[in-house]
């Protein structure tokens, strides 16, 4: 066994090594596709994020002090109840347990932050469905509500958060399909480095296979071989990400001139789960490659 | 050791390679095919490793029916069929040594039978002292005996020989017949396919001869005639 598993190791280097630059070719696309796929991800993970609170056609949230009474409360309800079915669509209210428990979800990892709330502190809010969606009557039925007791402040979904969840979107969708296609194209590469691999080893192929050594045998080191490549690319595709992360998506929370892009960003969880994905994409793409190389170019 | 029950084998449908062969060749048997090129010698001996499925007939090796045999049992077959060819087939990129080894490395031997191996057999063929040379530094009859010493280090039932002195001068092909015909007192089972007239009048053993794919002469102490 041990034996076998060291001899084993040293054909799949030795066969590296012949065809080093057409695996370092095959690990960059592998790696330069999974980077792009993920970094689709983590654009569409950071807008929503970002709008979450406006999804579903919310145009306008009412948030409330802290220490808003409750028959603060009951009054901006009844009014919301009574403009319901006229100027109000829907409306939706968000206590202060919700809000600390997405506000603690959000910024999971950022104990510095955390330790400074409480659900005490946390607002209470009523998210605003209307029935006309009109700039000019958003806001003037918005205004109505500035001014009640209790009220901290009301806050608008403007046009630029929508225009930032279509361009955002589309841009996500965008890399979404050119990673698809080079993910497509890595499968190919790996596919035609091994048959260049398996090509150049035919001598050796034909006696291993005259002198009996099992079919196994034979197409393991290739396997490898391609499973190296697609294992490295996207690990090669993770410290890519980690970047894009940490400068892109970073720097879109914390500049001052995009206010409203407050909040676009990517939780510790999310991350994981999204490089969790590559690379079970890139194995993914290296079983297919190796398994398809060795059935199609390895007679055995 | 080895039995063809009417055999036939044909590539393409009008041209048959080998036709109704009946032969049963016994464990320790010496056998020479003979037959003009293209008579059918070759496709004979492919049936015996299944590197050819015959198109009719059974193949018995060992008393198993290799045909049916399923595609990941044939390496274990021939692991008791040792093989060598008219080009010698060697591993150009490794030494003498390490030819040899790799029979043995591929079907999993551990390292401390491989090193124990590896000098005994390359004793027995003659080439004790060229461990470590290259095959491009071989004359062709050194070459031969390191592919005959990879087909035999395994210590095989049976050893094919498709034309092994084609490529030698008499004399040096003289000192490879010397070798398998020791290899032969093993008991092991030897089954050579040759044009060489002289050897096969000189060894006097069983001769086969083929024509136009079919049996023609089956004749023990045979002459190459």
């Amino acid at each position: 066994m041990i034996a076998k598993t060291r001899f084993l190791l040293a054909e799949t280097a030795q066969n590296i090594w012949r065809n080093f630059a057409l695996t370092v070719a095959s690990i960059l696309v592998v790696g330069v596709s999974l980077a792009l796929f993920g970094a689709s991800q983590l654009v569409a993970r950071g807008v929503d994020n970002a709008t979450a609170r406006w999804e579903g056609g919310i145009e306008f949230v009412v948030f409330m002090r802290s220490d808003a009474e409750p028959s603060q409360l009951d009054a901006i309800e009844s009014l919301l109840d009574q403009s319901r079915g006229g100027e109000i669509d829907e409306w939706v209210f968000v206590d202060k347990e919700a809000t600390f428990q997405e506000f603690t979800e959000f910024f999971a990892g950022d104990e510095e932050l955390l330790s400074t709330i409480s659900v005490d502190t946390m607002p209470p809010s009523y998210r605003i469905r209307p029935t006309d969606t009109d700039a000019g009557a958003v806001e003037a039925l918005g205004e109505t509500f500035e001014s009640r007791p209790g009220v901290r402040s009301v806050v608008f979904a403007s046009e630029v958060i929508r225009e930032i969840q279509d361009n955002a979107a589309r841009i996500s969708q965008l890399m979404l399909g050119v990673s698809a296609a080079l993910i497509v194209a890595s499968v190919i590469v790996i596919l035609t480095t091994l048959s260049i691999a398996i090509s150049s080893r035919r001598n050796e192929i034909e006696i291993m296979k005259l002198v009996g050594a099992s079919n196994w045998f034979i197409r393991i080191p290739f396997m490898i071989e391609g499973m190296v490549q697609g294992v490295v690319g996207a690990l090669l595709a993770l410290p890519g990400l980690a970047w894009v992360r940490s400068q892109v998506i970073e720097e879109f929370s914390e500049s001052d001139n995009l206010r409203l892009l407050e909040g676009f960003r990517v939780t510790d969880d999310e991350f994981l789960l999204i490089s969790l994905a590559v690379v079970a994409i890139g194995t993914l793409v290296a079983t297919v490659g190796s398994i398809v190389a060795v059935s199609r170019y390895l007679n055995v | 050791m080895i039995k063809l029950e009417n055999v036939s084998k044909a590539y393409s449908p009008d041209s048959p390679a080998l036709i109704d062969a009946n032969v049963e060749i016994e464990k320790g048997e010496f056998v020479f095919l003979v037959g003009a090129s293209g008579s059918g010698k070759s496709t004979f001996i492919r049936l015996l490793n299944r590197e050819e499925k015959p198109s009719q007939g059974q193949v018995y090796v060992a008393g198993k029916d290799i045909v049916k045999l399923s595609s990941w049992k044939v390496p274990y077959l021939r692991r008791n069929i040792g093989c060598i060819f008219q080009d010698f087939r060697l591993l150009p990129k490794r030494t003498v040594a390490e030819n040899v080894a790799f029979a043995l490395e591929v079907i999993g031997r551990p390292k401390h039978v491989v090193d124990q191996q590896v000098p005994a057999i390359l004793d027995l063929v003659g080439l004790a002292e060229k461990t470590h040379r290259m095959p491009n530094e071989l004359s062709g009859g050194e070459q031969q005996r390191v592919s005959i010493a990879r087909a035999f280090v395994n210590r095989p039932l049976i050893l094919l020989a498709d034309e092994p002195t084609g490529n030698l001068d008499p004399d040096t092909a003289v000192g490879i017949m010397r070798l398998l015909d020791r290899i032969n007192r093993t008991g092991t089972t030897v089954v050579m396919a040759t044009h060489d007239r002289g050897i096969v009048d000189t060894m006097r053993r069983r001769v086969i001869e083929l024509s136009d794919g079919r049996i023609v002469r089956d004749q023990s102490g045979g002459q190459y005639r």
